[in-house]
């Protein structure tokens, strides 16, 4: 193996590269129309073009995959997370042209892939599940009959897709009258994110803690779990803080867990990286809840706490290499690791996306702060893709010291142009149920919940009034040109409202910008 | 010159003068000792404070500022946003605007029930589903039209009964943020 294709974008194309070139690999990168300058791409060793930017005609498309691949001269293909992560028809396209697909085989993709095969696999190695469908429901499948599901499990229930993943195509549904609504979304999500719009239904547990097993498995029948995530600080289902180990995470319970989700993996022949995801109830039991075939968003807490490169071992496990980690250490974490992930979300507006350019960047630094991030000043946030920007990890050698070293990593964060998810982050470090470590699945929703919208980044006196300085210095230097600094302004002006000594206040449009603005405003009216 | 510049919880008058060496800054008649350097084409550091012994708490503020629209600037101090106009309107964040719970509500403004309900599109994004159609009669928190933006479908709904007088966008339309998607009455 001398040459990877990247079948991916974002960070984890970057997360890859970097492990290409740790190997002495050569990185191939891909791109669709508006990620042609994406750091992706010009942190590659090669990049070729699979089309336009509508994730079904680039990065959901086999055939211009496999075509880059051939054109690169490469000889594996890395899957990274999302896309066509967990896709067994990638996986067997791959292997069809000659490709090493990094991952496991495609008919362990599909077992496990299935959400309703993968209960089948967990309960036949004697690992609990939660209560739920035994076959999904196809696109065709009557309402009736799942709404008759439904009463049988008993609500609060969850929809889920058969092809989910990332808390896309899931809903809850509380009561009988929201289900149709909520099936109807659930599907058309799931269509649009994985091509599948099948359904499973699986009872809501209450104040569950989401904990997860990182697993690698080699091609000679090794697999070996490592210590659990703790993934239960989650918004609409989706992990927003991830940390390990648990904050309930005993030598007791870890021995529980970690064997249960080996013997899992064991059972289905697993090979590569993967994680098993349980849910924790407040007793103590677990239930399995899916299983990721594929790295997962949250891997570089684990290699903080246990010092294995989780990426170089995929691809040394796809050469064939046989795993000689020493496996009593993997289970026993050095220190304690928390990660935040960055999204182009505006948290003071309901989270909703914010894509555009990133004016400005600086990311944090210094001792025990990691930042894996596919974005750049100047770059782009496009509208067509998952808006994770970075994933900012801290390491301590006790929590208190990992989530410390978090607030002043989060501190140091400032992104300019887009909004960003800090605000939220620096707020909820702080709060009391985080700092403690008592929190289950639902905890960040009702903390939400019980803001009413209140912003996360109300400056304080000083603050504003400095942002008031700057404001009325960066006018006052734009009136003249000979302050102005060369370059172009495109579509931008600056309006002030000049408070004139005669005290009768009049616009005054700061440069040459006054027929932009003048067009600006005939096309408004 | 003196500048009005509006923050969120008030407006204050700044006014700048070139100094001697850098500026004079008065702030609502009040003159601050402000040590503003250029860091970059948008971008200065601040040190707030006598820097004379004696004094203590010379603060030092990273500050970047972006424009936004006409008017409107996005000034980062120390990593976090202020929201500044100095023009018009006076600049206010509405509480609990968007989504608090699992779909966003919108035409939530009018909870007058006189008023029309106005759907537009809350981000940039694609027009996946439009669920209803001109004269169609809505429950409240019945869904109309479902936008996907990177990734998420996010469901619109109406806040209040009410029937579909239009419907501006057809599926598979691309919008921008705050095109006017439906008005429902």
């Amino acid at each position: 193996m001398r040459k990877i294709l990247i079948a991916n974008r974002g960070e984890i194309a970057v997360r890859v590269i970097r492990a290409c070139r740790d190997l002495g690999l050569t990185s191939v990168a891909v791109y669709s129309e508006c990620d042609r300058t994406s750091r992706h791409v010009r942190l590659a060793d090669e990049a070729y073009p699979i089309g336009p930017n509508a994730p079904a005609e680039s990065y959901l498309h086999i055939g211009r995959l496999i075509a880059a691949a051939r054109a690169s001269g490469a000889d594996a293909v890395h899957p990274g997370y999302g896309f066509l992560a967990e896709n067994e028809t990638f996986a067997a396209a791959c292997r069809d042209a000659g490709l090493t697909f990094i991952g496991p085989s495609p008919e362990v993709i599909a077992l496990m892939g299935s959400k309703t095969a993968a209960r089948e696999a967990a309960t036949a190695a004697g690992v609990p599940v939660v209560p739920g469908t035994d076959r999904p429901f196809d696109a065709d499948a009557s309402g009736s009959a799942i709404a008759a599901e439904a009463a049988r499990i008993g609500y609060p229930v969850l929809i889920k897709a058969v092809a989910g993943g990332g808390g896309k195509g899931m809903r809850t549904v509380v009561a009988p009258d929201d289900l149709a609504s909520a099936i109807r979304a659930a599907r058309s999500e799931a269509g649009a994110a994985f091509g599948d719009t099948a359904i499973y239904l699986e009872r809501r547990l209450m104040r569950p803690r989401h904990i997860e097993v990182q697993l690698l498995g080699d091609q000679h029948g090794t697999v070996l779990p490592f210590v659990e995530r703790e993934c239960s600080i989650q918004r609409r289902h989706q992990k927003v803080i991830e940390e390990t180990p648990s904050p309930v995470g005993s030598p007791e319970l870890r021995m529980r867990i970690t064997s249960a989700a080996a013997a899992v993996a064991r059972s289905v022949g697993y090979t590569g990286a993967g994680t098993i995801e349980l849910l924790l109830d407040e007793e103590g039991r677990f239930y399995f809840l899916e299983m990721n075939t594929r790295l997962q968003v949250e891997h570089p807490i684990t290699e903080l706490v246990t010092g294995v490169d989780l990426v170089e071992w995929q691809i040394r496990i796809a050469r064939g290499e046989r795993l000689d980690l020493d496996s009593a250490s993997l289970l026993t974490p050095r220190g304690h690791a928390i990660e935040c992930r960055i999204y182009a979300e505006d948290p003071d507006a309901g989270f909703m996306p914010s894509p555009g350019r990133i004016a400005a960047l600086t990311a944090p630094g210094g001792p025990f702060v990691r930042d894996d991030s596919g974005a750049e000043a100047g770059g782009e946030v496009p509208i067509f893709y998952d808006p994770l920007i970075s994933k900012l990890s801290a390491w301590g050698s006790d929590r208190p010291q990992a989530i410390a070293r978090m607030q002043r990593a989060l501190r140091e964060y400032d992104v300019r142009g887009i909004r960003t998810t800090v605000p939220f982050f620096r707020w909820m470090l702080a709060q009391r149920p985080f700092q403690d470590g008592e929190f289950h699945t639902a905890t960040l929703d009702e903390l939400l919940q019980q803001r009413e919208g209140e912003p996360f980044s109300t400056p304080d006196e000083d603050v504003e009034e400095v942002a008031a300085i700057a404001a009325a210095l960066h006018a006052y230097t734009r009136r003249g040109a000979g302050d102005t600094p060369p370059g172009p302004r495109v579509g931008r002006t600056l309006r002030v409202r000049r408070a004139s000594l005669e005290g009768s206040p009049h616009d005054v449009v700061a440069r040459a910008g006054w027929k932009q603005q003048a067009r600006l405003e005939a096309l408004r009216t | 010159m003196t500048f009005e510049i509006e923050a969120p919880s008030r407006t204050r008058s700044v006014r700048i003068a070139r100094a001697e060496r850098g500026y004079d800054v008065t702030v609502d008649g009040r003159q601050l000792p402000v040590d503003a350097v250029r860091v970059g084409s948008a971008a200065w550091s601040l040190l707030v404070g006598p820097a004379e012994a004696g004094h203590h708490g010379r603060r030092s503020y990273d500050v970047g500022i972006v424009e936004r629209t006409a008017g409107e600037l996005w000034v980062y101090v120390n990593g976090r946003v202020v929201p500044v106009r100095s023009g018009g309107q006076q600049w206010r964040r509405r509480r609990g605007e968007a989504s608090r719970g699992q779909t966003p509500v919108v035409g939530s403004m009018g909870s007058d029930p006189a008023t029309p309900q106005r759907i537009a599109a809350p981000m940039p994004g694609r027009v996946v589903k439009v669920l209803v159609k001109p004269g169609d009669a809505v429950a409240a928190r019945q869904g109309l039209v479902v936008v996907e933006a990177m990734k998420m479908e996010n469901e619109l709904r109406a806040a209040r009964a009410g029937i579909v007088r239009d419907v501006r966008v057809a599926e598979g339309a691309s919008v921008e943020a705050n095109t006017l998607l439906m008005v429902v009455e």
